[in-house]
């Protein structure tokens, strides 16, 4: 019981991260906690669902369901990269030397507009996956940990490896870091911080979209306002996690999907996404820096 | 230059003057030749949102009724307009509505769909003495709040779960039960009827509330499979149904599941897919087999394809609402709600008639199955087995 819950919570945890890292990364940069980073997930979901109709419309998906998968998947980061980049370019970079709070107004303006246009543009009802992947699982005893469940776990798990690499071992994550540490002095040894930027949204919304990807075919449902929620949870988990510290945001969404699932089963279920609140209010009160810490000292 | 600058701007003032006027006095006339000439009916609803399929379908049983009467020549001589309202079944966003509805001068509502629209709704109709009848809310509230201008021709939520509890507790005999809520009047009132109905004959081992909206109900149903129960029952509607049904299956939760008119939609079966199959609803008789319809769903599917599970409701709603103007004779409210009181309809539905508070006299729930990815009918109350 106590091991379905922990398994519930972790793949819950795991989208919460993916989309957590995007917060932290745009804030460790520019800090700006991006608001419009849960539609960039939901946009995720919703190009998933058209691609994989239109793809199921060309007979692929009935002949080969994994090339299919790994087609829609391919078309939702690019797609979602590319929104990551036209938000930057349009709301967020005339806005740079501006006070801290307008852009932060423009992420708020941004989200809104894309909440609108996808309900506009595609309806407000919900859309629906359709049932074309295999049931099952493993299971044991009562324990069942479900095929797609397991997908989740270690997409995620595998990005995030990857994003630690790309950061920690190439050039690119090099100067991404320098740009963290001090912008001007980073721009003064030669970095492009523009590309930096650019390059920071791009990733930010590709996990955003991955997970938008796998939540569409968990759940099998998606519609305009599942950004919103799944955003300000992300961002609780960056929180928590410390914002600015990818670590942290990995940490942080594990321990939020597990600490929401076993509350909303210990302790009352209606109250289940309070929980998500409650621990970003406690975490501002006594740990303004997050568990694992705020990446402020390397800043000065 | 200077000369003609002038004369210019003083003709311009001038133009945009009489244009002004011209449109006031446009504005004025049709204004009051529009009072004159139409019976304006109010429709409120879901019409947007995850729960707009319903809304629309309500909005379309409605619309039929309308245009029939308008084809005959309308109501006490007057052509009848059809004014549309989207509640998002928000309780708040139904109040606004309401009093926009009352602003334009609707002299009767078909709506609202959710009880947690309908009820605070009703009070602002019941200040304006303008009758309303719901197509669908079925929560025993509205009706108990004395008003005489609250109808409903759908049945009440203790009758619904009264029906559930006695198919649960006589015919499939289970003795264990866990019962699931989304918190909405509607929601939580049917499963706390269920509940009352069904204490002394079995045992409720769980029950909890889910929040509306969400998607990830694998945490309660975890802690709820703990508990071995033999039935899984919900008071809610089909995206959080859909979802829960599809969820228990994952998590190896293999009983039987039973809901209320909440989930009666295609789009339950979209989303649970394969793990709907089995379920069991209450709700009201199938049309198909009610002799009456027949006129109705041809005339429906001509115009709007295949009907929703309320669009018969809303589409003798309409028509109860426009027999009752042409009987009390006036636009005036207590006069039409009086008519519908001392009323005996004979519509898509078979015969209706309603007691004092506004309610059909005869229970309409029978017990549906979700069967090869269709609802079929599966158990009338009276049946002992099966």
């Amino acid at each position: 019981m106590f091991l379905q819950q922990l398994i519930n919570g972790f793949t819950l945890g795991a989208v919460y991260a993916l989309i957590a890292l995007g917060y932290t990364m745009v804030y460790g940069i520019l800090e700006l906690i991006n608001f419009a980073h849960g539609e960039i997930y939901m946009l995720g979901a919703y190009i998933t669902i058209i691609s994989l109709s239109i793809l199921t419309i060309t007979g692929l998906t009935s002949k080969s369901l994994i090339l299919s998968l790994l087609i829609v998947l391919i078309i939702t980061t690019i797609i979602s990269g590319a929104y990551g980049l036209t938000m930057e370019r349009a709301a967020y970079r005339p806005l740079r030397h501006a006070p801290r709070l307008s852009p932060l107004i423009s992420a708020i303006g941004v989200s809104i507009f894309l909440q609108n246009y996808v309900m506009l543009t595609q309806g407000s009802a919900d859309k629906i996956f359709p049932h074309i992947l295999p049931p099952g699982g493993l299971s044991m005893a009562d324990v069942t940990l479900t095929y797609m469940q397991m997908f989740i776990i270690i997409t995620s798990v595998f990005l995030m490896t990857a994003l630690h690499t790309f950061i920690r071992k190439t050039r690119l994550g090099k100067a991404m870091r320098a740009t963290a540490q001090d912008k001007k002095m980073a721009s003064l040894v030669g970095i492009d911080i523009d590309t930096v930027i650019m390059v920071t949204f791009i990733t930010g919304s590709a996990l955003a979209a991955v997970a938008g990807f796998m939540v569409a075919m968990y759940y099998g449902l998606v519609n305009f306002y599942m950004g919103y929620v799944a955003g300000i949870k992300a961002f609780t988990a960056a929180v928590l996690g410390g914002i600015g510290n990818i670590q942290g945001a990995v940490f942080g969404g594990f321990l939020l999907g597990i600490l929401e699932s076993l509350g909303a089963a210990y302790i009352s279920s209606e109250y289940k996404d309070a929980f998500a609140f409650i621990i970003l209010i406690l975490i501002l009160i006594f740990k303004p820096t997050g568990l694992l810490g705020e990446r402020v000292p390397e800043k000065v | 230059m200077r000369v003609t600058k002038r004369y210019f701007r003083m003709k311009l003032r001038y133009t945009v003057l009489f244009l002004s006027l011209f449109i006031l006095l446009a504005a004025i006339i049709t204004g009051c030749s529009k009072k004159e000439d139409v019976i304006k009916i109010g429709v409120a609803g879901p019409m947007t949102g995850d729960q707009s399929k319903m809304g629309i379908d309500m909005k379309n049983g409605a619309e039929l009724a309308i245009n029939e009467w308008n084809r005959k020549g309308g109501v006490l001589e007057k052509k009848l307009k059809i004014i549309v309202e989207d509640d998002q079944h928000d309780p708040k966003q139904a109040v606004s509505v309401a009093n926009k509805l009352v602003n334009a001068g609707t002299i009767g509502i078909i709506g609202h769909f959710n009880s947690n629209a309908s009820i605070p709704a009703s009070a602002t109709y019941n200040k304006a003495n303008i009758p309303m009848i719901t197509p669908a809310s079925t929560n025993p509230q509205l009706t108990e709040q004395g008003f005489t201008n609250v109808f409903r021709v759908c049945g009440r939520d203790d009758q619904q779960g009264l029906v559930a509890a006695t198919f649960v507790s006589e015919v499939l005999k289970f003795k264990r039960i866990a019962v699931l809520h989304d918190k909405t009047t509607y929601g939580q009132g049917l499963a706390d009827e269920f509940v009352k109905a069904i204490n002394h004959k079995a045992d409720v081992v769980y029950y909890a509330g889910v929040v509306q909206g969400d998607k990830d109900f694998r945490a309660v149903l975890t802690a709820l499979k703990g508990k071995r129960p033999e039935l899984l029952y919900f008071g809610g509607i089909y995206p959080e149904g859909g979802l829960i049904i599809k969820q228990a299956r994952e998590l190896g939760l293999n009983i039987p599941f039973m809901s209320g008119d909440g989930l009666i939609d295609q789009k339950f079966i979209e989303i649970a897919g394969p793990a709907s199959e089995g379920s069991y609803l209450s709700f009201s008789p199938d049309p198909e087999n009610i002799p009456n319809a027949k006129d109705f769903l041809k005339s429906y599917r001509s115009n709007y394809g295949e009907p929703g599970p309320y669009s018969i409701y809303a589409y003798d709603a309409a028509n109860v609402l426009l027999r009752s103007i042409e009987a009390a004779g006036s636009a005036d409210g207590a006069a039409i709600s009086k008519a519908i009181h001392e009323m005996k309809h004979t519509g898509a539905l078979g015969e209706l008639e309603w007691d004092k508070k506004g309610d059909i006299l005869h229970s309409p729930y029978v017990v549906w199955e979700v069967k090869n990815g269709k609802f079929t009918e599966y158990w009338k109350p009276g049946e002992t087995n099966h």
